[in-house]
């Protein structure tokens, strides 16, 4: 049984670790507090809010776990300590994670003892199906390792587009891998979800854009792995990245998910899109998520070929008017009711058309919207320098690439499917964003998505110069994330085991 | 001083696993053991002081007054707090201020009843912050211990004596628990048992550095100065008694090698007590973890600090049952400690008391302390939580 007050306050506080400060000695607390113990009742509302989210702490103390409390032990074993944030000012309790530490493993406590942390936006433990799921930062990841740490830095903008488009972009995926037959994919840890991904990307997409999250006014979030049936992603992306003017505990962001199998996100740019071009919105920013663990049945069960693709991670998209990096010239989206794909509510994994979920399905509806929108727009192959489609596998992406009449070089830097697996929601726009990595000012890139059930959504985006002055901003890149040394395979039972969670 | 609280008689239950007993029963077992004793019965008590840590969770009990005032069979005034010193305190207070002449101070725990359960629940209750981040009951303990070693600059030949002070802590208290009948593990352990726990557990502390999980009673019948002379020729007086408070989150505090909360509760105790430190020759220390033994000996101001473990290492090079500190032999733990003796929260200041009440009167048997001069205080230090809250109880004889 859970308490939904105490859930509230805690993940209000534990989710973007809330700290004040008081203005008159500067002693700080990890809580949001009226007045400062020091100072007593003269430092009543003198207490300034600070939070930790996108600080650097420093592991002060840590101790291996191997025999943890009943709702830890999924994770099995991990490194605990003391956090220290501001030069020991503030510490807390931590928990270090993206470690799989061995049965006997010696842990060698005085090397991590001393070395820079970050907050990372993690479930907290395991409860019972039916309870809220408890998520907390007080989960660290050592910040020279493969998460690195990047200052939020809010940039005014310099210049007003004639067309929205994006603004900034984010990827995340974790630090696990599997490969199979030479694809990689990308395997969550333990504590991590659709939910946490979404965070993620949502936070590396702030960064990149340094869009002030305050202008952020509407985020959609799209995902078929939502750990609820009922209550939204997008509602904890708006709390823990605070967008949208908050006042009090609440966030003025308007906050939706969508759901349209691996199209959800893609779906959306252009309501993200109009939203901001409309004048009496108010809206300044749009934010777009797709973000997904991936599910898919054990090898050998029904529904099992999905596990052969499957990955884990999520990408954001900010729409705006302002240093547009990538503005939309059109699209087109068509959808048909053919049940290529799905999931019925209370299943755990999905099911899929075998056959069928190729030419009557994926094939049909990604050529139909690219031809759709090319004629409409009245482009040709070689109008466009990249071609990016979703990737529920490594052929069929290349297939309909070749039969729209595309060559090697405009569609082979979009494949991550190889490198991430299928990120559901999310793949699509990772492929997206690998092009916007390398792409230069003044490309056409045509980006098809598709989910099933089935529909396509075609998007013609054409990158301006701010694309290079962004571009620097993001060390979680594609390449970074594809060749980071600090990646770390696993096998597959345990990637069937970190992919189950909490 | 007229209304001198003291303690005319104590009795307890054996400590560890009881299984077919309901908790009612352990503490009438105590209270009936210190009854016997003094001569009175249940409706000689004007008040209970009843401790217990988390009885209502553990035990899926109802309000406790209710719960035990089933078996006292009185509608008394009764108190409930989380530790016996917490009863002890307030009962005293009451006595002091002549409210009542007569009352029963006890403590019950049953914690093995939820054994699948109880390190989330003691977890929680020490401190939600760290339970949320995946602390155990352990985890304060090897920290602060991390903290010491950094801190004191412990190093080399230094760190290895320190790790071998420590387990000679818990290989002492196992040694003295032999001659404790009631006591949870009658048995003797090694400093290699110790050691090894530790490298199997693969971090500076191991299954034999922490005290057991738990079931058991005890019980005190204190009364004023007046009535107590009535009752037994050799009563035992609360000469001082202390407390202070921590913060809940041990990392959030300022100092992560001390109690402060000992440090505050053991100087109003002396305050109170207007005795000298240098002439406390007995201690019942809170021993969680032999760490906390060690730390508690330099919060109480019996060592320097940086210094207890050096203390502790030399003594039990040839131990003769007590540790020598500055020529000065302090008798620790003679009922074996929370280590061997156990931990039933609620019950286990009683215990301490217990054993202090015995020393002081002469009458421990085979684990009474052997002192050049007369026996004369004895000290106690209790903690509810990772040290959040400290006390301690200065007890003496005429």
């Amino acid at each position: 049984m859970s308490s939904e007050p105490i859930e509230r306050r805690v993940s209000f506080l534990g989710d973007r670790l809330k700290a004040s400060r008081c203005q008159i000695c500067g002693k700080e607390y990890f809580e949001i507090r009226d007045y400062c113990s020091n100072c007593g009742r003269k430092s009543y509302m003198k207490m300034d809010a600070v939070d930790l989210f996108y600080d650097k702490g420093k592991l002060e103390m840590c101790t291996l776990i191997n025999e943890p409390t009943n709702k830890f032990t999924k994770l099995e074993r991990f490194v605990y300590g003391i956090v220290s944030f501001h030069d020991g000012k503030i510490r807390v309790p931590a928990r270090l994670t993206d470690r799989i530490i061995k049965e006997n493993e010696n842990v060698d406590f005085a090397a991590l003892e001393g070395r820079e942390v970050l907050p990372r936006f993690r479930r907290r433990y395991s409860v019972n199906k039916s309870d809220v799921v408890p998520t907390i930062s007080l989960a660290f990841t050592l910040a020279d390792e493969y998460y690195p740490h990047q200052e939020y830095k809010i940039i005014q903008p310099t210049k007003e587009y004639d067309m929205p488009g994006v603004v900034g972009y984010g990827v995340y995926t974790s630090r696990f891998r599997i490969e199979e037959s030479g694809i990689h994919r990308s395997v969550p840890f333990t504590d991590e979800d659709a939910v946490t991904a979404a965070v993620e990307a949502g936070k590396l997409a702030l960064i990149h854009s340094a869009v002030d999250s305050v202008q952020v006014g509407k985020v959609y979030v799209g995902s078929e792995s939502n750990p609820y049936a009922v209550k939204p992603v997008a509602s904890k992306v708006a709390q823990v990245l605070r967008l949208g003017e908050e006042d009090g505990d609440i966030q003025g962001v308007d906050a939706v998910d969508t759901e349209f199998a691996c199209k959800a996100a893609t779906s959306m740019f252009k309501d993200a899109a109009a939203l901001v071009n409309y004048p009496k919105s108010g809206i300044k920013y749009a934010m777009v998520i797709g973000a997904d663990n991936s599910q898919a049945a054990p090898r050998g069960c029904p529904g099992g070929e999905l596990d052969l693709f499957v990955g884990y991670g999520g990408a954001a998209l900010i729409f705006g008017k302002q240093d547009v990096i990538a503005e939309i010239e059109g699209w087109y989206s068509c959808t048909s009711d053919t049940p290529d794909f799905w999931r019925r509510d209370g299943e755990p994994f999905p099911m899929h058309g075998g056959r069928f979920t190729g030419d009557p399905a994926y094939f049909k509806h990604v050529r139909k919207a690219a031809t759709k929108l090319m004629t409409k727009l009245n482009l040709k192959a070689g109008d466009l320098n990249y071609f990016v489609a979703h990737q529920p596998n490594p052929t069929f992406p290349v297939k309909v690439a070749k039969e729209l009449g595309f060559k090697d070089e405009q569609y082979a830097c979009s494949l991550q499917v190889n490198k991430f697996g299928n990120t559901y929601s999310g793949c699509s726009p990772v492929g997206l964003a690998a092009v916007l990595d390398v792409a230069k000012p003044e490309e056409r890139i045509l980006m098809v998505s598709y989910g099933s059930g089935a529909g396509s959504d075609a998007y013609v985006l054409r990158t301006t110069s701010q694309l290079l002055d962004k571009r620097q901003r993001q060390k979680m890149n594609i390449k970074y994330q594809n060749e980071s040394s600090f990646l770390e395979y696993v096998d597959y039972t345990t990637y069937r085991r970190l992919k189950l969670g909490m | 001083m007229q209304n001198r609280p003291a303690i005319v008689a104590v009795g307890r239950t054996k400590f560890g696993e009881h299984y077919g007993k309901q908790p009612e029963k352990l503490i009438e077992e105590a209270w009936l053991a210190a009854s016997r004793d003094c001569g009175l019965e249940r409706k000689d008590l004007e008040a209970c002081y009843i401790s217990d840590c988390f009885l209502p969770i553990t035990n899926k009990l109802g309000l406790e007054e209710g719960f035990l005032s089933e078996l006292t069979q009185l509608h008394s005034p009764m108190e409930v707090t989380r530790s016996v010193s917490a009863a002890l305190l307030t009962a005293c207070h009451a006595i002091k201020a002549g409210a009542y002449k007569t009352v029963l101070v006890g403590g019950i725990e049953k914690m093995t009843d939820r054994w699948d359960k109880i390190r989330d629940d003691l977890m929680l209750l020490e401190d939600p912050w760290s339970y949320y981040t995946g602390g155990t009951p352990e985890a304060n303990h090897e920290l602060m211990l991390r903290a010491y070693i950094k801190k004191y600059g412990i190093a080399g030949e230094n760190l290895v004596k320190l790790n071998i002070a420590l387990a000679q802590v818990a290989v002492k208290n196992h040694a003295n628990a032999t001659k404790n009948s009631y006591a949870q593990y009658q048995r003797r352990i090694t400093v290699e048992q110790v050691l090894n726990a530790r490298k199997n557990a693969r971090k500076s502390l191991g299954l034999y550095d922490f005290a057991p999980i738990s079931d058991g009673a005890s019980a005190l019948i204190i009364t004023n100065e007046e009535e107590a002379k009535k009752l037994t020729d050799k009563p035992i007086y609360v000469l001082g008694a202390g407390s202070a408070t921590d913060y809940l989150n041990f990392p959030a505090r300022e100092d992560l090698t001390h109690f402060i909360s000992t440090k505050v509760a053991m100087e109003n105790a002396l305050k109170m007590s207007k005795v000298s430190p240098t002439d406390i020759q007995l201690l019942e220390l809170n021993d969680q973890s032999t760490v906390m033994e060690m730390v508690s000996l330099e919060d109480m101001g019996f060592c320097e600090q940086g210094t207890a473990w050096r203390s502790i290492y030399d003594s039990c090079q040839n131990y003769k049952g007590y540790y020598e500190v500055n020529d000065r032999k302090l008798f620790t733990n003679l009922n074996g400690g929370l280590k061997a003796d156990g931990n039933p929260l609620g019950a286990t200041g009683g215990a301490q008391l217990f054993e202090l009440f015995k020393q002081l009167r002469g009458e421990a048997g085979e684990r009474q302390a052997v002192t050049d001069k007369p026996l004369r205080y004895g000290c106690s230090s209790e903690f509810e939580g990772f040290g959040t809250k400290g006390y301690v109880c200065i007890l003496g004889r005429d």
